[in-house]
């Protein structure tokens, strides 16, 4: 469980967070969403105690960062900047960890193994690609097998055998029971693989759905194909409903399906196509940010 | 805690940068030794005195100071201090944990000075006829090198976490050391209270290693130095723990 409660963070005269309350359900997988600016790396930060807010306050399991014990144990994390020292080799980076945590060093070699990068392991992280360094990250977030994980941005720097290993070891990380709190712009990636969303903008919470509320969205909308799409379209708009044409005998529909389908059978029109319309995750999200940025 | 300073040296032994810091203190010592003990004169050779004072921490105490407080200025240099408080989120324990490993480095720098000492002095001064003496009082003189290049290497890491900016801390202890203090000293003896020089902080561990004369005593100077390990360390602690690690 991971709770943000009233939360705000100023710097200087800018409000980075604002008044910020949501929480994320154990075993839940959850994308962080806001655009560029939102406050999404700020509060991250907060609640892994790393960022002192200057109202509210964060928990993790119950308890605020700072008070957990062995905390490599029960959350790992990955923010966006690298954190190892770059003379340092990527493994001799988690035996420091492992060290510092208790843990044992052959935990090191598992977890690079699963992040496949013991071929690298051995060389210093300077000489890292950026996917290297993600998988780095990553292998130092799972060193404690934690319970929860807080992911700011994991897929960057990623290629897309990168971003798809990444979106079956969160499935597979999920399917184990854990918390995971992700954030991410790329927002198709993210609709594949969460189960909720939290949407900030300008530091504020503006939506908290479950992937099925985001898609229920466009709830009431439906698409028709026809070859007498022309006539059904008038037939709808004597009947009130609002019409467009997306050409090519395809028609969308401020109604739903079965209101369309009856209207069709009552008057003998053939149809070859009709659907539910369903709202996609980056229109929900331009829509509740006002924003074309990415997230 | 031993945890925490165990993975301390482990940070230091997984990057080169103490090697330099190390091969600066045997380079500069041994020279130092070769060239002072070369130089004496035949009868000067066998004096306590002069056996003594070839056992200086100074270069050791300095190399401790600087070594401190690259151990700390590094993590926030290259952002390592992300996960080092992730690890642990209890920054005062961060805080001592690098304290007490500035502590050890130091005296594992001051043995090592003070062994390079005496592998090119003892063979030296054995040409000539004569043996050094390690008796009790080298052994006192040892001991205080030892402990005081531990007091600097615990400072210069209660510095960097203050400074928390590598170049701006580097820089601005060696200048301390090098040249405000001595300008301090002798703006203070303009105004006839040169006594207060003496309770600066390079005056005073000087004084506790016997390095400095007419100053403190060296009980009173460990004292002193001790008082500016400790109150620059809490100085650093309050710092961190009010900085956000963003």
């Amino acid at each position: 469980m991971i709770e943000v409660e009233r939360l705000t963070k100023r710097y200087g005269s800018t409000v980075a967070v604002n008044d910020l309350s949501f929480s994320v359900a154990p075993g839940t997988l959850t994308g962080f969403l806001g655009p560029n600016g939102a406050g999404k790396s700020t509060t991250l930060r907060a609640i892994l105690g790393l960022v002192r807010p200057n109202a509210g306050r964060t928990a993790v399991l119950g308890r605020p960062y700072r008070e957990l014990d062995a905390p490599l144990e029960r959350v790992g994390a990955v923010l966006e900047t690298f954190d190892a020292h770059p003379g340092r080799s990527g493994r001799n980076h988690l035996r420091v960890l492992a060290a510092a945590a208790r843990l044992p060093t052959s935990r090191v070699d598992e977890v690079l193994a699963l992040v496949e990068l013991t071929g690298a392991a051995r060389r210093r992280a300077k000489g890292y690609s950026l996917g290297m360094r993600q998988r780095l990250g990553l292998a130092a977030a799972l060193l404690g097998d934690p319970e929860v994980l807080v992911l700011d941005e994991p897929a960057n720097g990623l290629d897309p055998q990168g971003i798809r290993w990444l979106r079956d070891l969160l499935r597979a990380l999920a399917r184990e029971g854990r918390t995971v709190l992700i954030s991410s712009h790329v927002l198709a990636e993210i609709a594949q693989t969460v189960d909720e969303v939290v949407i900030i903008h300008r530091g504020r919470l503006v939506r908290h759905a479950t992937m099925a509320e985001v898609e229920a969205m466009a709830a009431g909308a439906a698409r028709v194909r026809s070859p007498d799409a022309e006539r059904l379209a008038s037939l709808l708009a004597e009947a009130g409903v609002d019409v467009r044409s997306l050409g090519d005998g395809t028609l969308a529909v401020a109604a739903g399906p079965e209101r369309v389908g009856e209207l069709a059978a009552a008057h003998g029109i053939v149809l070859h196509e009709l659907s539910a319309e369903r709202a996609t995750l980056e229109e929900v999200f331009l829509e509740l940010t006002g924003t074309e940025e990415g997230a | 805690m031993t945890t925490l300073v165990g993975a301390e040296f482990l940070k230091l032994r997984t990057t080169r940068g103490w090697i330099g810091y190390v091969l600066a203190l045997v380079v500069l010592t041994g020279i130092g030794t070769a060239a002072q003990v070369g130089s004496a004169a035949e009868l000067d050779l066998i004096t306590p005195e002069f056996q003594r004072d070839l056992l200086s921490g100074s270069l050791a105490s300095l190399i401790a100071f600087l070594l401190g407080i690259t151990s700390v200025t590094v993590e926030w240099r290259h952002g390592t201090i992300t996960r080092t408080l992730l690890v642990t989120p209890r920054r005062e324990l961060h805080v001592v944990a690098k304290g007490i490993a500035g502590f050890l480095a130091g005296v594992a720098l001051a043995v090592l000075a003070v062994a390079v000492v005496l592998a090119v002095a003892v063979p030296m001064i054995a040409v000539e006829d004569a043996s050094f003496v390690l008796d009790g009082e080298v052994g006192a003189r040892i001991g205080r090198i030892v402990l005081g290049a531990a007091l600097w290497g615990a400072l210069g890491a209660g510095f960097g976490l203050l400074l928390k900016s590598q170049t701006f801390a580097l820089v601005a202890g060696i200048l301390w050391i090098l040249l405000l203090e001595a300008l301090l000293t002798l703006l203070l003896s303009l105004v006839d209270v040169d006594g207060a020089a003496d309770f600066l902080p390079a005056q005073a561990l000087g004084a506790f290693e016997g390095s400095v004369e007419d100053a403190l005593s060296p009980a009173a100077g460990g004292v002193v130095g001790l008082a500016y390990v400790i109150g620059i360390g809490l100085l650093g602690w309050v710092r961190v723990e009010h900085s956000d690690v963003t």
